[in-house]
């Protein structure tokens, strides 16, 4: 009881990770195929300016909780793909200073060059994400302490390439969702609609994944309905997205999308459950939540301790963000 | 090279560039909270310049602070992956209370204080200030929490596997130790942000120029760290040799450079430990004051290291020397602080180019000596990795080799490189620009109100 409590916790923090964090990185790797002037990236850059690093902390704190509740699988998995951990660290840096340094570095070229570094490092960072989701929904290859025994390249197989590829698309259309309903004038509006546009690839990846997932993952679906409800609930609130996408209603189109991200995360999940690494194909192995973890006293307390704590923080950043939320316009004085 | 050796130095490396902008983060954050309160309660307008101009050089660093401390965070799972498993459910806990109540409170009010300057009230413009403050310090303690637990090892029992658990989370989190060293850690950065503050003044009252502003800086940053020099020294420092002496008596030897037992030891002031020797060449001693500083009698029985197996002995050259540069700059800074803060007392600090000097190129030097505190800590604590629990030779992830981790340490050397440069440049382009071209409350063009000072 007290595992499955700590899989949700964990799994929720990661999810409200890829809701908050998942639009500032869509936003970015969208803007060159958005914006068409300097004024509009830094609008852009500015609608997530005030709340990224708040957001990035999600991803920050899911890491020290997994690495409190499930320290073996924290090990592991760390471990064991060290390179590609390194590379995903590495283009968090470089995101994070080219948002926090492109104001502070005067002339065109460092905007141009931050404005670059903001977009693919973000991209890149996104496609790392899917794949990694998707590695780990499919089952790796693992040696008896649970550790990662396959190449590279190995994690590079369709499967996870497919799923890759949806986060991208599926962000970017979120990102552009969270444009469309900060920024005022024609830069919000041209947002909405590739919203509508960028939509239907989206759906077609969707398909095609959950195609490959039901193939890949044939023997066990049945035993997890709630990823076959979760999949269905994501259809619909992909729908809802290109509902309201049509209408030009930004701010329910961007729950919409959410919502579908959420109903994607909370599928992958239980097909996960109950392992927290699980081995390919099928085999014996792997890291379930009932052998990795610490005493249930132990983890009671831990999650007694992260839930006060993040109902807090729910409260202050939904103040903040109520305080703070002005709409941001394009200047176009500003367009050094 | 053994993967062990390329893992600490991966994690030397890391750990000590991104505690320098700790170091300014927790060492100016207070003033800038007290500028703000200024402020807002006597309205004047050079406290709320001066307080927009510290934010931005504060964004800087903890723009900086932020991504480096990510790999930080991580690099436990990647490179220590024995060391995780073994010990995650004692030191994940107080990260974890680190993301979940302190991380998030800096970051989400520190949007508030760089973008809601006009989109708050002024009254939670100032809170806000208050709370990054607040959140920078927590973020420090919770960290220190783990080093100190690593260090003197409390509230745990030994699970199945030989897996070390939790079992008194209020033993962890207030454990003496850790509350100690916290205290030194944060007097330690008050030294640097007072030093910066009292050098940031000094180079404009230097260059004449935002002289009002550099009277302020000169006067807060020397009266703070005048205070912060003594604390840093007494009680903190004091304290926290005495728990290297209570709990970690090898440590202490090789602090001190002392390989054999004595009673009446003496405290070497300088000298350079010859290990193989086992005597310090050149020394300058002052007599029986180690017996007593460590034990509060002149003529107690100090252990010596050959009273110990060489194999449990860490490397004493570098935390012999690292102890003795933290102290003897500690030395240094009550004596300029002191010195600054008599001639301020006397009305002719701000007349007096030397002393500016002075306090104008020390500012690197608190960041040297926090850097030096760390070395003693660490590298003094080998060959353990916690404590008498387990060793350092065998923390590391059984499953990455040591190429891997070569390359990664040449890309962070690489990285971080660039960022310093980076860091460096936008900062003193922040202070050359300067505090007067700050907006002034109410939306007033700054530069009427600067001609008119
Ligand atoms: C401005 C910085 C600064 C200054 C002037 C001093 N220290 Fe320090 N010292 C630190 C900054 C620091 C630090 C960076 O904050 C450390 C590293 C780990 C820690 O707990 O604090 C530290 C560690 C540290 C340790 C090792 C603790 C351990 O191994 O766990 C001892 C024994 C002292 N200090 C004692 C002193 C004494 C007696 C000083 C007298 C001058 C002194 N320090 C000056
Ligand atoms: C910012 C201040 C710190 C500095 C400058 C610092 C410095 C160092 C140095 C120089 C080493 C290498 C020692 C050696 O291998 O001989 C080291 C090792 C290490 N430190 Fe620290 N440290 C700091 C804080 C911490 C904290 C807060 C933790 C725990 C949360 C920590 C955990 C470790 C670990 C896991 C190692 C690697 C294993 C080892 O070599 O002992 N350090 N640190
Ligand atoms: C191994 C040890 C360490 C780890 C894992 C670590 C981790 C981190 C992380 C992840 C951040 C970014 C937080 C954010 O996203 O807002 C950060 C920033 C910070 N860290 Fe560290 N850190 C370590 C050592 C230290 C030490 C020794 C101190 C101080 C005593 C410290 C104090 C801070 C502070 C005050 C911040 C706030 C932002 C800044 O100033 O850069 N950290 N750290």
């Amino acid at each position: 009881m007290t595992s499955l409590a700590a899989f949700c916790l964990i799994g929720g923090m990661l999810s409200v990770y890829t809701l908050l964090d998942g639009y500032d990185l869509g936003a970015a790797a969208i803007s060159p195929f958005l914006t068409k002037t300097r004024a509009e990236r830094s609008a852009v850059v500015e609608s997530i300016g005030p709340f990224w690093s708040g957001n990035e902390v999600w991803l920050v704190a899911a890491g020290a909780a997994l690495f409190a509740l499930f320290p073996q699988a924290y090990a592991v998995s760390f471990s064991g793909f060290y390179l590609p951990f390194i590379v995903v660290l590495w283009l968090l840096m470089f995101r994070g200073i080219a948002i926090e340094l492109r104001e502070h570095l005067p002339g065109v070229i460092w905007m141009d060059f931050w404005d670059a570094a903001f977009s693919v490092s973000s991209a890149l960072l996104i496609l790392l994400f899917g794949v990694a989701l998707g590695n780990l929904v499919r089952g790796l290859q693992l040696d008896a302490n649970g550790y990662f025994l396959g190449t590279f390249s190995s994690l590079l197989n369709p499967y996870a390439a497919a799923v890759g590829v949806l986060a991208v698309v599926a962000l970017a259309q979120h990102g552009l969702a969270y444009v469309a309903e900060r920024v005022d004038g024609p830069l919000g509006e041209r947002a909405l609609r590739h919203v509508g546009r960028l939509w239907w690839l989206v759906f077609v990846a969707y398909l095609a994944v959950t195609a490959a997932t039901v193939a890949e993952r044939r023997s066990d679906l049945a035993s997890s309905p709630l990823s076959i409800v979760a999949s269905l609930a994501a259809l619909g609130a992909l729908g809802a997205v290109w509902w309201f996408a049509g209408r030009r209603r930004a701010a329910p189109a961007f729950l919409a999308s959410a919502s579908f991200l959420a109903g994607l995360l909370v599928a992958a999940a239980a097909t996960m459950y109950p392992y927290l690494i699980r081995p390919y194909p099928g085999a014996a192995g792997g890291l379930t939540i009932f052998q990795a973890s610490p005493p249930t006293a132990t983890l009671a307390l831990t999650l007694l301790i992260s839930s006060v704590g993040l109902a807090a923080v729910i409260v202050y950043s939904a103040f903040v963000r109520r305080r703070m939320a002005l709409k941001v316009t394009v200047h176009d004085d500003r367009s050094v | 090279m053994d993967v062990v050796l390329a893992d600490r130095l991966q994690f030397a490396f890391t750990i000590m560039f991104h505690y320098l902008f700790p170091i300014g983060t927790m060492g100016i954050a207070p003033f800038i909270a007290w500028y703000n309160f200024r402020a807002l309660t006597t309205g004047d307008r050079l406290c709320f310049q001066a307080a927009r101009f510290w934010t931005k050089i504060f964004a800087v660093n903890f723009a900086i602070g932020v991504v480096t401390g990510i790999p930080m965070e991580f690099q436990f799972g990647t490179n220590w992956a024995a060391f995780s498993a073994k010990t995650g459910s004692v030191i994940g806990q107080p990260l974890m209370m680190e993301g979940v109540y302190a991380f998030f409170l800096e970051s989400v009010f520190l949007g508030v204080l760089l973008y809601g300057r006009e989109r708050v009230s002024p009254a939670l413009y100032t809170a806000s200030a208050i709370v990054v403050w607040l959140g920078a310090w927590l973020s420090g303690f919770f960290i220190v929490v783990v080093d100190a637990w690593m260090q003197h090892p409390v509230g745990y029992s030994i699970g199945p596997g030989g897996r070390i658990q939790l079992r008194d989370l209020a033993a962890l989190v207030f454990s003496p130790f850790a509350a100690w060293q916290f205290a030194h850690v944060v007097t330690g950065a008050i030294v640097a942000g007072g030093f910066i503050l009292a050098g940031v003044g000094a180079y404009y009252l230097l260059a004449k120029r935002d002289v009002e502003f550099g009277r302020e800086f000169v006067r807060t940053g020397v009266l703070a760290a005048l205070v912060s020099s003594a604390l840093v020294i007494f009680p903190t420092g004091d304290r926290n040799s005495d728990n290297v002496t209570a709990y970690q008596p090898i440590k202490l030897a090789a602090m001190e450079g002392l390989f054999k037992s004595r009673h009446g030891a003496p405290l070497a002031i300088i000298g350079m430990p010859d290990v193989a020797g086992r005597t310090l060449i050149d020394p300058v001693f002052a007599p029986d004051l180690l017996s007593f500083l460590a034990y509060g009698n002149f003529r107690a029985n100090v252990a010596g290291l050959t009273s110990y197996a060489t194999a449990l002995w860490p490397p004493v050259e570098l935390t012999y020397y690292a102890y003795h540069v933290m102290v003897g700059l500690g030395t240094i800074f009550i004596a300029v602080a002191a010195g600054a803060a008599f001639l301020l007392w006397r009305r002719r600090l701000f007349a007096t180019p030397l002393a500016l000097w002075a306090l104008l190129l020390i500012m690197p030097f608190p960041y040297i000596a926090s850097e030096a505190g760390w070395v003693v800590a660490e590298v003094g604590r080998q060959p353990w990795i916690v404590y008498g629990l387990m060793k350092t030779q065998t923390a590391a992830s059984p499953n990455v080799v040591t190429g891997e981790t070569i390359f990664t340490l040449i890309g962070f050397v690489g990285m971080y490189f660039l960022l310093g440069v980076l860091f460096l440049f936008l900062t003193l382009r922040e202070i050359g620009i300067g505090p007067a071209d700050e907006p002034a409350p109410g939306g007033v063009p700054a530069a009427g109100l600067g001609a008119e000072a």
